[in-house]
């Protein structure tokens, strides 16, 4: 099955260039650029990845993931990406939760397979917590 | 601390210091108060200190009121600088989405994700990519000043060790330093302790040092990194960083303007360098967050050599 993933991503630019990457490499995808309108994207299109800028209009980007867990849903794996490579911000996005951070530019060659590699560390954590709800397993 | 009403009190206790005046009265009008208390009858020498008091009242208060002058426009100025700095600051981050957006789509064409490209199509694309990641360089370079500027920078610090840093730095440089048919050198000279510093500044300091010695080196020179230890100047053991170089070297008289922020030595050099002229500055900025030193030793056609010293620190002093 194709692999959904979400960008959230206020830039109309970023998004395009993200969107072109991942749909000529042969995932599905979608694109929120506030907030808000991503906690409804991930509560309604449960995505298998969520790509995370942290600048929204908004507000901060992470608070996408505390609004998620808020209203009681399975956060998917999610990855910051910032053009902000200072290591604090990498300190922030992992302890909210974030899978990982990538610092823009986004290497071309380097993010399908690194998408591929979360997805399926993710399918096989998933097996081995055997007694819990098998609700993402895709 | 002084103070001009404290000065004033102070002449007029000069010009009536007689015995027949009985006190100094403070009031706010000068005239009134002096009429009051001076002895009766005409004195030609009262009446002319007088006159200088009144004169030197009129001066303090025009001192006064420059003097606030003077405040309020450094006030202003202070507002100013900081509205300038936080503007660098938005607008070098807002520079850099869609730039990287635009390196992304290069490289998604240099990369063939749309199709394969001719050689010369790849040329030219590699040719976007290089300029864009360049310029990204320098936006970032801006960023990092305007965030130094406005107090905003931090040391984030952990434990790592050298190897690990030069290790990183080599992985960056080498191509290019194998391209530009330099010789190159990277020396550890000793064990060395682990660090718990902030690795990605002292990455860029040493990235920095070295994208330097790499644009003032013509090819074939020499360009090398020695790691060692030392002490700093309270005795207390610092890590060493040496990088080195023999092209084109300093005159002594610009050792210290090349850390200054904007400083450019030569038109020509900075053409070629495509510096903001700001990096030696933000290095010795992050060597500095260290409680380190960072400066040169150099002479014009000699080469290069720049150090910087990083003060261990252990965990557990933080």
């Amino acid at each position: 099955m194709t692999a959904h993933v979400l960008i959230v991503e206020d830039s109309a630019l970023v998004v395009g260039a993200l969107r072109l990457l991942l749909v000529e490499s042969g995932f599905r995808v979608s694109d929120a650029g506030t907030v808000s309108a991503a906690v409804d994207a991930i509560r309604r299109e449960h995505p298998d990845l969520v790509l995370l800028d942290l600048g929204l209009r908004d507000g901060d980007g992470l608070r996408v993931l505390a609004d998620v867990r808020g209203a009681g849903e399975t956060l998917p794996v999610t990855v910051a990406v910032t053009g902000d490579d200072e290591p604090d911000t990498r300190e922030r996005c992992l302890r909210a939760g974030c899978r990982d951070v990538l610092v823009k530019p986004i290497r071309a060659m380097e993010l399908p397979a690194q998408i591929t590699g979360w997805l399926a560390e993710r399918t096989h954590g998933a097996r081995a917590r055997d007694t819990d709800s098998a609700t993402d397993a895709g | 601390m002084r103070t001009p009403e404290g000065g004033r009190t102070a002449l007029r206790a000069c010009a009536y210091a007689l015995p027949s005046v009985p006190q100094i009265t403070n009031r706010p009008d000068g005239a009134a108060s002096r009429a009051y208390c001076r002895p009766a009858g005409p004195n030609a020498k009262i009446s002319a200190m007088d006159a200088q008091v009144v004169d030197l009242e009129q001066r303090i208060a025009e001192l006064e009121e420059a003097n606030l002058d003077a405040a309020r426009t450094i006030a202003e100025l202070r507002n100013q600088d900081a509205l300038k700095t936080q503007f660098l600051a938005n607008i070098s981050h807002d520079l850099r989405t869609p730039l990287t957006a635009m390196i992304t789509h290069a490289e998604i064409l240099r990369d063939g994700i749309l199709g394969p490209l001719t050689d010369r199509q790849h040329e030219s694309v590699e040719g976007i990519i290089g300029g864009g990641r360049q310029l990204l360089a320098m936006v970032g370079e801006i960023l990092t000043y305007a965030r130094g500027a406005a107090g905003q920078l931090a040391c984030v610090r952990s434990e790592f060790t050298v190897q690990e840093v030069i290790d990183q730095v080599r992985a960056l440089s080498e191509p290019l330093i194998a391209r530009r048919t330099h010789e190159w050198d990277f020396r550890i000279e000793q064990e060395l302790p682990v660090l718990y510093a902030d690795r990605e500044k002292i990455a860029h300091v040493l990235a920095n040092l070295l994208g330097n010695a790499m644009d003032f080196t013509p090819p074939g020179g020499r360009i090398w990194v020695h790691v060692g230890m030392s002490e700093d100047e309270r005795g207390r053991p610092a890590l060493r960083i040496e990088v080195g170089d023999t092209g084109i070297g300093i005159a002594r008289e610009h050792h210290e303007l090349i850390f200054r922020e904007f400083a450019q030595v030569d038109a020509s050099a900075s053409r070629r360098h495509h510096g903001t002229g700001l990096g030696l500055a933000i290095a010795r900025k992050f060597v500095e967050l260290h409680d380190g030193r960072l400066w040169v030793e150099s002479e014009p056609g000699r080469g290069s050599r720049f150090f910087f010293t990083i003060p261990l620190r252990a965990r557990r002093d933080a």
